[in-house]
């Protein structure tokens, strides 16, 4: 499985008169096996960090290694490869896309380079729906689910790949407690059990007490990195 | 998302329709006019037709001389030779009104230049001296003259022996007769012609012949049918402005199909932006939005011409036997349908733009 290497990683983003630097050199080692929690209030830069990791932005210094290879300046198309081939992402909002089914919506996942999946492909999806409490819902519009559910089909189509690499920006942040926890647990499974680099982006203290290992941000930098067992008052154990 | 995009789907579904009806509509109107203008060239049954010189359509000759036809009836490459002789009288209705008639008098009895289908009776009509034929359309105008009415046309009196149908000339209501009763109404001087018509030999070379006609007869101008039909339709199509008005009202419609195609892609594009940034985000390439808002236009394009082609067909039917000049030629539905599915593409590009401008990076918030 693959392991995650950023060498002092670092953003500037411009508006066009003045260069204003949103993510300070950052050195980190993501690990399969765990779920990174990255946590900081609004404009901490974690969502910076995260489009870094998950290629969809550059970073403005250092490099990014993604097991020995060099990842930070591949171009668009490399970028978009790779990241179909061994990337998986869950979004804040499930970001279904409307008009296509909930097992279209898996699919695309494999399919958005215009491949057709295969039959098998079209099973494991069935499968994988199934196992995150989504049986017979393949064929239903994303419209008619609720958040809870959406969000796990968005787990679904992050799956169907088999990713090294899960990256969860804010998943629980629109659901409800229970959805959250549900959503959560399998987030927490698929780390440990299938040995991914599961990484999840949240300010939200009931997801860290399913965190192997807590980073926080603050200002654009890493203020604290820690693999304790963290807890807080108002959230259930895993 | 063609189908779960309901509306802009309409609307773009609109702009393609929009385009093959309202210009194959115009164009239908504009080849139904050619038709008019060279009616007579196209069904005359002749190889060569002599006019006076420097002519510049079938309409705007001046007479020739009879003696004309004796000498390229003389040469080896001419089967025969038939005189035409047109001219302007006004038709007597009942009501005792009149209209304006293009009178054509062709030769008893082959009857060259004369009227070519009927809707009632036949040419053997025009074998008699009085007779004259009147086309079906025309019938209302000139107050039902069915055959065996007698009339008069440019005070002399005629009978309608037949009926023609098709017989309609851009410059109006054709009316058939034989060559002496025109010679009376449009009171010509005796020997003179409108124009020969001239049948070749089988195998003769057309070219040849032709070259032959114009050496012998210096002083008139000598055209193959299909010249004389093309001239006389680059005449009016240009000299009329029936060419710069259907231009512009064709125009018009590739426009107005253009602009509803492009806002309503443009409206579904940026509608669905998230989406594209999703794709993008999940390993999708530029390339990949671009074969879906592609593939998009081109399944509206297509849906769009089978639409269109169904109306328009249904219109031309419609309107095929009716007063209104239509006609399609086989060759114009493909031209028109790719020059549509190009304009679709065009009008897809500013939508396709938007789409590429999806960032994968937008999908973190």
């Amino acid at each position: 499985m693959a392991t995650l290497r950023l060498e002092r990683i670092a953003r500037d983003f411009s508006d066009g008169r003045q260069v204003r630097r949103v993510l300070f050199p950052t050195t980190l080692e993501l690990m399969p096996g765990q779920l990174t929690v990255m946590a900081g209030p609004s404009g901490s830069g974690k969502t910076t960090l995260l489009s870094i990791i998950g290629l969809v932005l550059r970073p403005s210094e250092g490099k990014m290694f993604l097991d020995a290879r060099e990842v930070s300046a591949l171009s668009d198309d490399q970028a978009a490869a790779l990241r179909l081939q061994q990337y998986g992402f869950v979004f804040q909002q499930p970001m279904l896309i409307e008009g296509l089914t909930v097992r279209e919506n898996v699919l695309l996942a494999l399919g958005v380079q215009g491949r057709r999946p295969p039959k098998a492909v079209v099973r494991k999806a069935d499968e994988l729906l199934a196992a995150l409490g989504l049986a017979e819902t393949g064929h239903l519009q994303p419209r008619v689910l609720s958040g809870g559910m959406k969000q796990r089909v968005s787990i679904a189509r992050a799956l169907i790949k088999d990713p090294a690499i899960l990256l969860c920006d804010e998943p629980t942040s629109a659901l409800d407690a229970e959805s959250g926890q549900v959503v959560m647990k399998i987030l927490k499974r698929i780390a440990t059990e299938q040995n991914r680099v599961v990484i999840v982006v949240s300010h939200d203290a009931r997801v860290f007490p399913y965190a192997d290992r807590l980073i926080k941000l603050e200002n654009g930098k890493v203020v604290s990195d820690t693999t304790e067992h963290y807890t807080s008052s108002n959230a259930t154990e895993p | 998302m063609v189908l779960h995009d309901r509306s802009s789907t309409a609307g773009a579904l609109l702009g393609v329709v929009a385009i093959v009806f309202l210009v194959g509509q115009q164009l239908s109107v504009l080849f139904g006019l050619l038709n008019f203008m060279s009616v007579l060239v196209d069904h005359s049954g002749a190889d060569a037709w002599i006019l006076s010189g420097n002519v510049r359509n079938v309409d705007a000759g001046n007479l020739i001389s009879g003696r004309y036809l004796d000498r390229v009836i003389g040469l080896a490459e001419v089967a025969w030779a038939e005189p035409v002789l047109i001219g302007n009288g006004l038709f007597r209705t009942p009501d005792g009104s009149f209209e304006s008639v293009r009178v054509v008098g062709v030769r008893r009895p082959r009857l060259t230049g004369g009227p070519w289908a009927f809707a009632q009776a036949d040419e053997r009509a025009l074998l008699d001296l009085e007779s004259v034929t009147v086309d079906r359309l025309d019938l209302k105008k000139l107050g039902q003259p069915w055959p065996g009415t007698v009339t008069e046309i440019g005070e002399r009196r005629v009978r309608v022996g037949a009926v023609t149908e098709g017989a309609r000339g851009f410059q109006g209501t054709l009316v058939f007769a034989s060559l002496d009763k025109v010679k009376d109404i449009a009171k010509t001087p005796p020997g003179r012609y409108s124009a020969i018509l001239v049948r070749f030999q089988p195998g003769t070379d057309a070219a040849v012949a032709l070259a032959r006609m114009r050496r012998i007869l210096p002083e008139c101008s000598v055209y193959s049918t299909a010249e004389l039909s093309a001239l006389t339709r680059r005449y009016y199509f240009t000299q009329t402005g029936i060419g710069g008005s259907f231009g512009f009202s064709t125009l018009i419609g590739v426009l107005i199909g253009v602009v509803i195609i492009s806002l309503t892609l443009y409206a579904s594009v940026l509608g669905r932006a998230r989406d594209f940034a999703v794709m993008r985000a999940i390993g999708g390439r530029r390339w990949d939005v671009a074969v879906v808002v592609i593939s998009q236009t081109l399944i509206i394009t297509v849906t769009g011409l089978f639409v269109g082609f169904l109306l328009l067909a249904t219109l031309l039917n419609a309107t095929g036997r009716s007063a209104i000049p239509c006609y399609f030629p086989s060759y114009v539905p493909p031209i028109l349908a790719a020059v549509t599915a190009g304009v679709s593409l065009l009008g897809s590009m500013i939508a396709l733009r938007q789409a590429l401008r999806a960032e994968p990076a937008a999908v973190f918030h």
